[in-house]
């Protein structure tokens, strides 16, 4: 008698244990579907976040309407501000801004179409406060396709400064920017930009590109950057009667841009 | 002399109270980080850097942002989600913890990819922050696979007698 309820007993103790070690292996299942179900989730999250990331941006060079509308853009800007090489304004300005800029540079366009700088531009260039200098640093072209590329494209922009066009093909380059780390800057480009300059000598400008003085003047930028300690692009210094000063921000306002003004005149 | 003994056992913090103290420190330590970034980007300000530029050109590159947002202000994001996760009860608040670590240090793994091979620059704050999202998602992962669900409350052993009642009852 006493056997058979030992036998009872163990047979529901086994029957427990079995209970508990289904319910375990159920309970570890589950676990693991859930962290394999977040593994996969997270990997597709960032796939699409990867996709977002490298996908294509808007830019390169433009044609028809576009071109013409972004020339229109650039001409109602500069039309009528003396222009000598790299230099925008008066030569006699009390006040020099020198940028330092690499036409490939996301946050040079940034600044230059959408920071604080048109509105320089448009005020204290154009009234003779300021003084603007162009001077190239390598930064993302040299991250990209290196610094031959960015030579030949910076000088190209200072062939269109013999005929007193830098700007226009600055800006233009800033307007047409292509996307980074891409070889978008090839012949093609730098020739379609001069091409949508009005009044700028097309066969005079390709002569020019051969110009060593052109060059030695990206070599001089360059060795100038240097100099100063720039790091990065774009890099504002102001020089005025009252001394030296920096921009404060990476891609300043107007305001900013004002007060360093302010502060060295 | 009679020497009073206590009898009070030390306190001590279970294997899950030490992984959220560090997930929550780590996630305020990525807090930090992320507040730093996306307050310079928005103030427009330069960033700190101890290397000669790497930092600007890393912010300066076209993958600092997606879709138009810093990516600084999407990795604040999920710090601040990992730390909320935290007051989650049960499997929910591990896995969501879990989750968004993931996502994070596989994220950060690309930018870190990019800034070696594409962009040929370092950020320390963003190398700061990868750092910290791969420790999140270690502890986070051994939270998640160290979670023991409360056991179902056992049976009640039933008698055979209380049995037989039960079933004249449904009679």
């Amino acid at each position: 008698m006493a056997s058979r309820t030992k036998q009872k007993e163990e047979a529901r103790a086994r029957r427990l244990e079995e209970e508990r070690a289904r319910a375990e292996r159920a309970r570890r299942d589950r676990r693991l579907r859930t962290v394999g179900a977040i593994i996969i989730g997270a990997i597709i999250v960032v796939g699409v976040l990867i996709v977002v990331s490298s996908g294509g941006k808007k830019g390169g060079l433009q044609t028809g309407t576009e071109a013409s509308a972004t020339a229109t853009t650039v001409n109602a800007l500069l039309a009528g501000i003396p222009q000598s090489g790299a230099t925008l304004g008066n030569p006699k300005a009390p006040v020099t801004m020198t940028y330092f800029g690499d036409y490939e540079c996301p946050i040079c366009q940034e600044f230059t179409l959408q920071g604080g700088f048109p509105q320089l531009v448009q005020n204290d260039v154009r009234q003779g406060k300021v003084k603007v200098v162009y001077k190239s640093f390598c930064t993302a072209t040299c991250n990209g396709p290196g610094q031959t590329v960015f030579n030949n494209q910076q000088v190209a922009g200072l062939a269109a400064g013999k005929q007193n066009r830098f700007w226009q093909y600055t800006e233009l380059f800033y307007h047409e920017q292509g996307q980074e780390d891409t070889a978008y800057a090839n012949e093609a480009y730098l020739t379609g930009l001069a091409r949508q300059i009005s009044g700028l000598n097309l066969s005079t400008w390709q002569s020019d590109r051969g110009n060593s003085s052109l060059a030695a003047q990206v070599a001089s930028d360059e060795s100038d950057a240097h100099t100063i300690g720039v790091t990065g692009t774009p890099t504002l210094v102001f020089q005025g009667p009252k001394g030296q000063a920096a921009a404060s921000a990476a891609v300043p306002s107007y305001s900013q841009l004002e007060q360093a003004v302010k502060q060295v005149s | 002399m009679s020497t009073a003994v206590s009898t009070a056992r030390p306190r001590s913090i279970s294997l899950d109270g030490k992984l959220r103290i560090a997930i929550g420190v780590l996630s305020l330590v990525g807090i930090g980080i992320g507040g730093y970034l996306t307050y310079t980007h928005y103030a427009g300000l330069h960033v700190l850097c101890l290397s000669s530029g790497g930092c600007e050109t890393v912010q300066h590159s076209r993958y600092s942002k997606l879709g138009g947002v810093p990516v600084a202000t999407l990795g604040l994001a999920g710090y601040i989600g990992i730390l909320i996760s935290l007051w989650i009860r049960g499997e929910l608040g591990r896995a969501l913890g879990f989750g968004l670590a993931l996502v994070g240090f596989l994220f950060s793994m690309y930018l870190t990819y990019r800034e070696a091979f594409t962009i040929h620059a370092y950020c320390q704050w963003c190398l700061g922050s990868a750092t910290v999202m791969t420790l999140l998602a270690i502890l986070t992962a051994i939270r998640m696979l160290s979670f023991e669900a409360a056991p179902a409350a056992p049976r009640k052993p039933v008698s055979r007698a209380e049995r037989r009642r039960q079933m004249a009852g449904r009679r």
